[in-house]
């Protein structure tokens, strides 16, 4: 029994032993002089579990009675947290280095908070939710305030922690409630006592709480006052972290607890998942506008494009999970890609994320210059680049559930939002001249990275590398 | 599919294909490169005359690969009289540009990407009007905008360039992603993306109620593509463009591409009111708007910019009547527009190119220069302006006919008049064309040397005017053409006979009234453009400008407003959220009614509760006097350990009374390295805002909280209830649950307090050596010091009271197991009761008679509990089953032994080691800021004092 229940886990295990074994035998011989190696450790690890849990898997595995689901959708999310955190913890290594910054906890502490994102969206039970929202958590809380020296990353850390503990009180108060109400904290459990009609009001008040803290991990508004902040503060690598892992786990569990908890009942929960979608959509898209800090656009671009993943959500119906799923993986190619571009933002060695650097950026780096153009038109969801598909899969997701008008509002949301991700354009390609040009990047592992993500964004469209069946399946296992 | 299908499939993605070598084959030398550009387009042009013969015979092409069958996305394609004569213009003129642009572009222009970027730009173009699916033909749609930004972006280095590429785009691809909403719901309605199905579905779509909202979408797209009113402004600064570009985007192409999608959804969506006055009217006021301000442009693309404009808004117009005549005129316009209009384009490259200005003040009389080019000016300008015997008369005439007997509103005057006022002024600027730039004088002060250029050249626009003229002397020849599109357009079979001369009809007058007027205006040009540089005129481009500024400026007081860095606004936020939320939930489901009755409210339970709520208030109220503060949490404690015993929560008493004790006896000695007062740092009406906000929240959790009180639900109480004893051996259900049934849990929490402990620890050694201790260092504790710090009483009876404390701790921790207790309050009790030795006896004094080290202490605990645990195993149980059974020792009574009880053990040690450590970590602040250790346990020994006395004596 045991040892069926342990091979299930095995993946995250591994990981997990890893990053505490690398954590004592680093503290015990040379530290911060293996973080070199652990960076590309870690990264080799997590993209060959990827690989593991790519090929692997099949089927739907339960492990510990229920409280620890290995199926389609799992795999899906699983992977795509993986690759997506190995490639932005390459990224990291030579800007952290350059500043000083690569400790030896850095890679393990990823690793740590990667445990708990899979753990997340494995999650079976609100017991299993929470162990992997907090690994997750806390991890992040102490990777946001890495650069200790630095006032604005402590208080990123710092306002993350306060906030985010307040965000678990409220996931626990709900987890209770569900709990008091249903009697067990399983979710094959729960969906048993919350089926359409009858959904009591506690298990109602459950919910909406638990929604409540999920929407603060997925950053939708209006629980996403923290995201702007910590982005800024938090150093460059941390950032591009934070915009993707931990957005698909978050967002994955969420469905994970809509679906399987609560599936039943998507009257009870779409309405106001379409409300944190529109909010998201439209304060992300207006809110950008006035930036001038590249990883504060960031942010708030990403808290509009949480709005349209959740729009996939709200549907709640398969294709709506489909839809968000292929979102979800396109968005974080995107935001691979721009955050590898915005690591080599720097002058005279120091980084900086100031928008108005980036003037006539196309004469000096033509190449850098125009994979950034098709990145910030794809994040724009202008066709045909691959973007557009995300957003055309969930806009189709909602339509199709009777969501219309949320489809429009995203539409208009987008235009507005097409705005800002445009502006940065015409600042690279027709802004004024300036004496103070950025560096030449050197790193080879960024330009890659930036090249590659573009290039996928271009090449999708032939039939986004295969990836829509794949989802399909995955949301399969979660919506039957 | 048939071969014709592959064939088009094969048109649609050879430009694409060709875009890949001009790129690469820069290398090859200019001419190579145009060449290569030359082939794939000319190949697709032939491919398309092959297709001719059976589409002009009605019949429709098609062909489809599957592409994202989910998203309703294929890759179909089809070819139909429209299309054929969109795709015959893209292709046709494609040709005659990359001509053109290689002679026009100069050496040091990299060629072979603007090669690339036309036929990326070529590819996309073709896509729209060969598509047969809805979201392919927006893809192609905004491709046309990805590229032309390109293209119009081209020439960098030009100031005024940038800003018109940024215009183009932002208000193209944002009209762009505006279809995208009408296309879905278009195809919603339909049921299918295939345009095919959607123009046959035409009275199902204008019958839905979702009509209007789709046709607004999709018309905002087609409108800011097609430059119309509101949005024409952009059109002519994206002028800056070379010129090539200018002539294929701005007056065959891109521009034409809103055009197209009108006359491509007519069947679908035309003949309605909305469609009318939306449409005819939009078309109405371009047109008449546009040659009015073409008139007063005096740079030549300009002119030809909003001339192009008003022709837009013309053939809008035509489409917006809905009628099958209207449609033909519309599409026989399309062509003529195309030719003058290209050669126009041209032409005005070239004297750009030759004069070195686009001025037209600072031209005129290039007729001796430029003969050739004068000639082909002329011929177009002709046309443009609607002379007989060129081809924009004929369609201009079929265009005031239709006027001419349109009703708008109620008026049948409106149209005509306006209609004819709109060609007047087209004569006009037409015939300025010709006039200020080619005849007059010779001057000398051109920038340049104008003469006539090379061959290559012109023989583009050459061309063209050689269709101008032939179509204008026999019309009969596009009747085909016109026929298959016009056909495609309405959907219906027509046959429209083009000819000259329709006899003497109102057009024909009206088309006289427009030419004598233009000629007046023309000569009055003069004293008209001084009028019109005097009158004050809002201009589009600055109003674009302040708006776009105007509302960053607002989104960004809006944004810096909200997210200001306060993490107390961010806090407010979400708690406002979360009320609302809730508020949510409950108005959505209501509340059932109350099963359950009040309980009665004895007089001093009433009392305790109001006392409950005072001090909850007053530390609300005092919280900036630390001191106070924390001696009211310390009662706010004990009234509510009070409340649970009254509950019947004993456990949960004991268990909140020695917390409290604790945490309270620790804050205690912490507050004494802290400030004393909390500097209030919110305003007055902030700290109400707040206050509302928290009544709010914690008044919501209330009323969560009473009316779950209010009903009978079932609970997981009665499951521990009934298993407790049988499962756990214990009859404390509380102490059973946590040793046993939860028994992982409170393994995996003492390992959290023991790790909480050594954190602290290793913080504070951190902390000493930070600036922290540098303050600490600094602080004067001399005020408020008392001289009798470790005071005889207080030694005295805490050490009578240790005993006692130890045997109550013992007697909780056995009596765990069935009776209220248990290891966690165990250890802290007798923790309790170390400290106050601490706090008593001094520090160092204590220390010395301590045995073991905390950190032992701790690691003890947690090893034995584990070991607990591990133990379950060898008797093949899961990890911390418990066992029990009931040992008889004489004289003692029979009693219970449980592993559980071992585990316990393990939970008391670690609490222990964990709140001593603690305590260990505070001393070490407190010796660091100065403070002096004892080595007596008492300041004043009465032992010393009495051999003192007995000495004196």
């Amino acid at each position: 029994m045991l040892g069926s229940d342990l091979t299930v886990i095995l993946p995250e295990i591994i990981l997990a032993v890893y990053a505490m074994l690398a954590l004592i035998g680093a503290v015990y011989t040379i530290k911060d002089g293996a973080a070199s190696m652990l960076v590309w450790i870690t990264s080799a690890l997590f993209l060959a579990v990827a690989v593991w849990i790519g090929l692997n898997g099949a089927g739907t595995n339960v492990a510990f009675n229920g409280m620890f689901v290995d199926d389609g959708f799992a795999r899906f999310s699983k992977v795509v947290i993986l690759v997506s955190a190995a490639a932005v913890l390459l990224m990291s290594e030579g800007y952290m280095a350059r500043r000083g910054l690569l400790k030896f906890e850095y890679p393990l502490l990823i690793a740590l908070a990667v445990v708990g994102m899979m753990m997340m969206v494995s999650a079976g039970d609100l017991m299993a939710l929470y162990m992997g929202v907090e690994l997750q958590s806390l991890s992040l809380y102490v990777v946001a305030a890495l650069r200790r020296d630095s006032l604005k990353s402590t208080e990123a850390g710092l306002k993350y922690f306060v906030l985010g503990a307040l965000s678990s009180g409220l996931l626990l108060y709900g987890a209770s409630l569900v709990y008091g109400y249903s009697g067990t904290t399983l979710f094959s459990g729960i969906i048993q006592t919350a089926s359409e009609g009858q959904v009591s009001l506690g298990l109602l008040f459950g919910l909406v709480f638990l929604i409540s803290g999920l929407a603060f991990k997925v950053s939708a508004v209006p629980f996403h006052m923290w995201t702007p902040d910590v982005y800024e503060g938090s150093p460059t690598p941390v950032t591009a972290f934070f915009a993707t892992a931990p957005k698909v786990a978050a967002m994955a569990l969420f469905a994970r607890v809509l679906h399987d908890a609560f599936g039943d009942a998507v009257r009870d929960w779409s309405q106001v998942i379409a409300l944190l979608s529109v909010l998201s959509m439209f304060l992300g898209a207006i809110a950008a506008i006035g930036q001038r800090d590249i990883k504060r656009l960031m942010a708030f671009s990403s808290i509009a494009h949480m709005g349209y993943a959740l729009m996939g959500l709200a549907a709640g119906t398969a294709f709506g999970v489909q839809a968000m799923l292929i979102y979800m993986a396109i968005y974080v190619t995107m935001n691979v890609g721009t955050f590898a571009f915005i690591l080599s933002m720097s002058r005279d060695g120091q980084p900086v994320s100031n928008i108005g650097s980036l003037n006539m950026y196309s004469k000096r780096e033509p190449g850098k210059a125009l994979a950034m153009l098709v990145l910030l038109f794809s994040l724009a969801g202008v066709p045909p680049l691959v973007g557009f598909f995300g957003k055309l899969y969930v806009l189709r997701a909602a339509y199709e559930a009777g969501l219309a008008w949320l489809a429009i509002a995203g539409v208009i949301a987008s235009v507005i939002g097409a705005f800002y991700y445009l502006r940065i354009v015409f600042y690279m390609y027709f802004g004024e001249e300036r004496d103070d040009a950025l560096d030449k990047g050197r790193s080879p592992i960024l330009y890659g990275m930036l090249m590659a993500s573009a290039i996928i964004m271009v090449a999708g469209v032939v039939n986004l590398f295969g990836i829509e069946s794949v989802a399909a399946a995955a949301a399969a296992t979660l919506v039957e | 599919m048939s071969h014709e299908g592959t064939l088009l499939i094969i048109i649609a993605l050879l430009p694409f294909v060709g875009a890949l070598v001009p790129g690469v084959m820069i290398r090859a030398g200019r001419t190579a490169c145009a060449w290569f550009t030359a082939v794939p387009t000319a190949l697709a042009l032939i491919m398309l005359l092959i297709l001719a013969p059976d589409v002009m015979r009605g019949e429709v092409i098609q062909a489809e690969l599957q592409w994202m069958p989910q998203l309703g996305l294929s890759a179909s394609f089809f070819l139909d009289g429209l299309g054929l004569l969109f795709a015959c213009m893209i292709t046709g003129v494609g040709l005659l540009i990359i001509l053109y642009a290689r002679f026009y572009l100069s050496g040091d222009d990299p060629m072979g990407q603007f090669y690339t970027y036309l036929l990326l730009f070529q590819g996309a173009m073709l896509g729209i009007v060969l598509s047969d699916n809805i979201l392919l033909l927006l893809i192609f749609w905004e491709l046309t905008s990805l590229s032309s930004f390109l293209l119009i972006g081209y020439w960098k280095h030009l100031p005024e360039g940038r800003q018109g590429a940024k215009m183009a785009l932002t208000v193209t691809g944002a009209g762009g992603l505006a279809m995208i909403a009408g296309m879905l719901i278009l195809g919603n309605i339909v049921g299918s993306y295939n345009l095919t199905d959607i123009l046959q579905a035409g009275d199902q779509i204008k019958a839905s109620e979702w009509y209007l909202p789709a046709l607004i979408l999709i018309l905002l797209g087609v409108f800011t593509k097609s430059a119309q009113f509101p949005f024409h402004f952009w059109l002519p600064h994206a002028m800056a463009a070379p010129t090539p570009v200018s002539a294929y985007l701005h007056s065959a192409t891109m521009v034409k591409a809103g055009v197209f999608l009108m006359a491509r959804m007519w069947p679908a969506l035309a003949g309605t009111d909305a469609w009318f006055y939306i449409v005819a009217t939009t078309g109405l006021i371009t047109m008449v708007m546009g040659a009015l301000i073409a008139l007063f442009k005096d740079d030549l693309k300009a002119l030809l910019a909003f001339s192009t404009v008003s022709h837009l808004g013309l053939l809008t117009m035509l489409l917006g009547f809905g009628t099958q005549a209207a449609a033909v005129a519309a599409v026989f316009h399309i062509i003529n527009h195309l030719t003058f209009k290209a050669a126009l384009f041209m032409t005005a490259g070239i004297i750009d190119h030759e004069a070195h200005t686009r001025d037209i003040k600072r031209l005129g009389g290039l007729r001796h220069l430029m003969p050739i080019t004068f000639l082909i000016g002329t011929v177009a300008a002709l046309s443009m302006a609607g002379i007989p015997l060129f081809n924009g008369f004929l369609s201009k005439e079929m265009m005031l006919e239709e006027a001419s007997h349109t009703k708008w509103l109620d008026s049948y005057y409106v149209v005509p008049v306006l209609a004819t006022f709109g060609a007047l002024l087209s004569v006009a600027y037409s015939f300025r064309f010709i006039s200020h730039v080619f005849l007059g004088p010779v001057r000398d002060d051109y920038p340049s040397n104008p003469h006539d250029p090379p061959a290559g050249m012109w023989l583009a626009p050459a061309l063209l005017c050689t269709l101008v003229i032939v179509i204008g002397v026999a019309p009969f020849l596009a009747d085909g053409i016109v026929r298959a599109a016009a056909s495609a357009v309405t959907g219906a079979e027509l046959d429209p006979h083009l000819k000259i001369w329709h006899g003497v009809t109102p057009a024909l007058w009206m088309s006289i009234i427009a030419v004598l007027g233009g000629l007046v205006l023309l000569l009055l040009h003069r004293p008209l453009d001084k009028a019109w540089i005097a009158t004050p005129r809002p201009e589009a481009k600055a109003i674009f400008d302040a708006l776009i500024m105007s509302v960053v400026a607002l989104m960004r007081r809006i944004t810096d407003a909200t997210h200001n860095g306060a993490i107390s606004r961010y806090l407010a936020i979400f708690t406002v959220a979360s009320v609302a939320l809730g508020w949510i939930a409950y108005s959505g489901s209501g509340l059932s009614a109350p099963t359950r009755e009040l309980l009665p409210v004895p007089i001093v339970i009433a009392v305790g509760w109001v006392m409950l709520v005072v001090a909850t208030v007053s530390v609300v109220v005092m919280h900036h006097h630390r001191f106070r503060a924390l001696v009211l949490i310390g009662i706010i404690g004990l009234s509510i350990s009070a409340g649970f015993v009254y509950l019947s929560a004993p456990d949960l008493a004991l268990t909140q009374i020695s917390v409290e004790t604790v945490t309270i006896m620790l804050l205690l000695l912490a507050l004494h390295f802290l400030p004393k007062v909390t500097p209030a740092e919110s305003s007055g009406a902030m700290r109400f805002r707040d206050g509302i906000i928290a009544l709010a929240a914690g008044g919501g959790v209330g009323a969560l909280a009473y009316a779950f009180l209010m009903r009978d639900i079932e609970t997981i109480s009665d499951y521990h209830i009934a298993n407790s004893y049988e499962g756990g051996g214990g009859t404390n259900v509380v102490n059973v649950i946590l040793v046993d049934f939860r028994g992982y849990d409170t393994f995996g929490e003492i390992i959290v307090l023991g790790i909480a402990g050594l954190v602290i620890y290793a913080l504070m050694h951190a902390l000493l050596d930070g600036p922290a201790a540098r303050r600490l260092k600094n602080t004067d504790y001399t005020q408020d010091r008392s001289r009798d710090r470790h005071p005889l009483m207080m030694v005295v009876v805490t050490r009578v009271l240790m005993p006692i404390a130890v045997v109550v701790g013992i007697y909780i921790f056995l009596r765990g197991h069935n009776q209220p207790g248990g290891g966690f309050v165990a250890g802290l009790v007798i923790a309790i009761a170390l400290l106050m030795q601490y706090m008593a006896s001094g520090f160092a004094w204590t220390q010395e008679r301590k045995k073991i080290e905390y950190h032992t202490m701790i690691g003890l605990g947690v090893v034995i509990a584990a070991l607990t645990g591990v133990g379950s195993w060898l008797a093949g149980r899961p990890f911390l089953t418990s066992a029990y059974t009931y040992v008889h020792l004489p004289p003692i009574e029979e009693f219970e032994l449980a592993t559980a009880m071992l585990f316990d053990l393990g939970v008391f040690l670690t609490v222990l080691g964990a709140v001593m450590l603690m305590l260990y970590s505070l001393s070490r602040i407190a010796r660091s800021a100065g403070e002096t250790v004892n080595e007596a346990a008492m300041d004043y020994d009465p032992g010393e004092h009495v051999e003192d006395a007995k000495g004196g004596t």
